[in-house]
């Protein structure tokens, strides 16, 4: 899969799809997106990536734990639940504001978002530690 | 805010966050060690105050998220707060042991969060309100629970191929039973429009009493039985435990077999005595001769073992038996019997597993011909092997024998003569398998005499001894002073025959 072309096209390709995804995570829950999907399209775009490249090319530049994606997302999940305790709300209260922003117009603000990027980096950490175990596997 | 409402969720919230964090620092595991024995006591001291609060005040409903009438629901009361407490000690104690059982590369690998997940997922199932939320715990539960099977222990003398073809069966079984468990879900849901079980038990009742009730919800009750007693190893449903559960080190298997199994009687006593309460009658003659014969395939596979691990699994299968024996007969007196009989099954099983996975460790090998005459080199485990097989066979002064006393005397009570006698003659099967491994492992001659060195260098650290014996207190006071849990085993019968409080409790409080 390592032809020129692969590998062109997934320079291309590549940092569209990571906007893209991040683009879906911020997309709400009241609307086509959240954190598992974005998540999803992330890691398929570093799989791209990965099958293009080769592992051990990627590894020489930087070598990602995904593991501690997945650690660091569940954590700020579960912290989000426990931030409406500390307001004296039962877990998983959310809460939104709007505020209106220079440029970008009236924007929602979601306590939810907090949870959604906590799943969009659990999926990135356990989908691409599930690729990256199986593919260094002899 | 009154703090004593937030611990159902704390109880399954706090266990997921350190599986995180233990993620995150997974190579250090001196640190890990003593921060997840902590947490285990936390929860376990949580799990108490929680079940007194219950016993105090009453039945306590938790919103998560403060959805109103169509949020998801943890409710605790008595059965689900004491099913959590039972599932806290017993996970606790095989975390203390686990610590010097486990090997370091498994406590180095995905021990500790698997473990947390798998104390989440269990505290989730007994905690929950809603039935598709208890679907989901599940399958926390169950792809833990394979993580965990595949690690490795001093005393496993599994090889690691046997231990993938175990959890390949184990996971594909538990697929299939959960995709059922989902069909029946999504059928009672198409039916009533609720996921909620105090809501539907309700819908369920108000059908049945206008004589509209739609046959289907019969097939759907014995979809949910065939689920639960897939979990719980009744009989058709039996035939994976007895691979999977020994191929699990200690610590695990001790979970296994002390609580995971114990999900499933837990399954049929809330979803089936809440909502299913007019199929019940055509489900119980069912229960009591599946039962039956789960206890003689359990107990007569057992006598015929020499492998140690899979001579207590058999004995598992035989004592789930009892345990839905009492479930089935149904009475408020046999459901009391069931859940006595649960808990001290649970306690006395996973201190025997435990120390099972010492014994082993000891010999070296897991064939009972192998062994004997460990009492002088291994006093410590043959005492504590004592104490549980005399739990499980039902000798005073353990727990076992009240849990046996009050099965059969409620059986007799029901007018249950038959299946009383055969379950009387299985509890023999038991005495005989029991003691007949034990007399073989711990007293005779020394069979292996070059090993008699290793022998004296293998024995159970402070921790090992610490967790098993204090589980081997537990046994013996439920034995000399079970009043407390015969009465709460009783409040907890009366609750179930009766689901009023529940229901009101969960359906008519105050919505935002």
């Amino acid at each position: 899969m390592t032809t020129l072309i692969t590998k062109t096209v997934s320079k291309a390709c590549v940092p569209i799809i990571i906007l893209f995804s991040v683009s879906l995570l911020f997309a709400g829950h009241d609307l086509p997106g959240g954190g598992f999907i974005g998540g999803v399209m992330f890691a398929s775009a570093i799989s791209l990536l990965y099958v293009a490249f080769g592992l051990k090319y990627i590894d020489s530049i930087y070598s990602y734990q995904w593991d501690k994606w997945f650690g660091a997302g569940l954590l700020l999940a579960s912290l989000t639940g426990f931030g409406a305790m500390l307001f004296g709300y039962n877990f998983l209260r959310s809460l939104y504001m709007l505020v209106s922003l220079p440029l970008l117009g009236d924007v929602k603000l979601l306590s939810t978002t907090l949870f959604d990027i906590g799943v969009y980096l659990v999926v990135i950490g356990s989908l691409l530690y599930v690729f990256k175990g199986t593919g260094e596997d002899e | 805010m009154d703090t004593m409402q937030q611990v159902p969720m704390i109880l399954i919230a706090l266990p997921i966050i350190f599986a995180a964090i233990t993620v995150l620092f997974r190579s250090k595991s001196g640190l890990q060690k003593a921060l997840n024995i902590g947490v285990f006591a936390i929860l376990f001291v949580m799990s108490l105050s929680l079940l007194f609060h219950v016993w105090n005040n009453g039945i306590l409903v938790y919103e998560v998220g403060e959805w109103g009438k169509y949020g998801i629901l943890l409710v605790a009361d008595l059965l689900g707060a004491g099913m959590v407490v039972l599932s806290s000690l017993i996970s606790l104690m095989a975390m203390i042991y686990a610590t010097d059982y486990m090997d370091r590369k498994a406590l180095d690998a995905t021990f500790f969060p698997l473990f947390n997940l798998m104390a989440a997922g269990l505290n989730g199932i007994f905690l929950t309100g809603d039935i598709f939320n208890m679907f989901v715990f599940f399958e926390v539960l169950v792809l833990s629970s394979c993580g965990l099977i595949v690690l490795t222990g001093r005393g496993d003398h599994t090889k690691m191929a046997d231990k993938l073809e175990a959890i390949f069966k184990y996971l594909i079984l538990n697929m299939v039973s959960i995709i059922l468990m989902l069909v029946a879900i999504a059928s009672l849901y198409a039916t009533v429009g609720t996921l909620n079980m105090a809501d539907i038990a309700v819908k369920i009742a108000y059908l049945a009493e206008t004589g509209t009730l739609p046959w289907h919800i019969h097939v759907i009750a014995m979809m949910l039985i065939v689920v639960f007693g897939y979990k719980a190893a009744l009989f058709p449903l039996h035939f994976w435990l007895a691979d999977v559960h020994p191929s699990a080190p200690a610590p695990i298997h001790a979970m296994l077999s002390g609580m995971v199994i114990k999900v499933g009687v837990y399954g049929i006593l809330r979803v089936h005595y809440l909502i299913f309460q007019e199929s019940m009658f055509m489900l119980q003659p069912v229960l009591i001769l599946l039962s039956l014969v789960t206890i003689a395939v359990g107990a007569t596979s057992a006598v015929g073992q020499y492998d140690l691990k899979r001579l207590l699994a058999y004995s598992s299968v035989s004592q789930i038996g009892y345990v839905l024996l009492g479930v089935g007969m149904g009475t408020a007196y046999a459901l009391t019997a069931a859940m006595v009989y649960l808990v001290n099954h649970a306690i006395a099983k996973s201190m025997l597993f435990l120390a099972t996975g010492e014994t082993l460790y000891h010999a070296g090998t897991k064939d009972i011909r192998k062994m004997g005459g460990f009492v002088q080199s291994a006093p410590f485990l043959s005492v504590i092997f004592l104490i549980g097989a005399m739990s499980i066979a039902g000798l005073p002064p353990t727990g076992g024998f009240f849990a046996k006393l009050v099965l059969f005397d409620a059986g007799l009570g029901a007018e249950y003569y038959i299946p009383i006698g055969i379950a009387l003659v299985f509890a023999i099967f038991t005495l005989f398998y029991l003691f007949r491994t034990w007399l073989s492992i711990f007293w005779g001659e020394v069979k292996e005499h070059d090993k008699e060195d290793t022998y004296k260098s293998r024995n159970p650290t402070i921790a090992i001894k610490i967790s098993l014996a204090l589980l081997a207190c537990v046994v013996i006071f439920l034995g000399v002073y079970p009043e407390p849990l015969i009465v709460l085993s009783s409040t907890i019968a009366e609750q179930l025959l009766d689901p009023q409080p529940y229901i009101a409790a969960v359906l008519e409080r105050s919505v935002r």
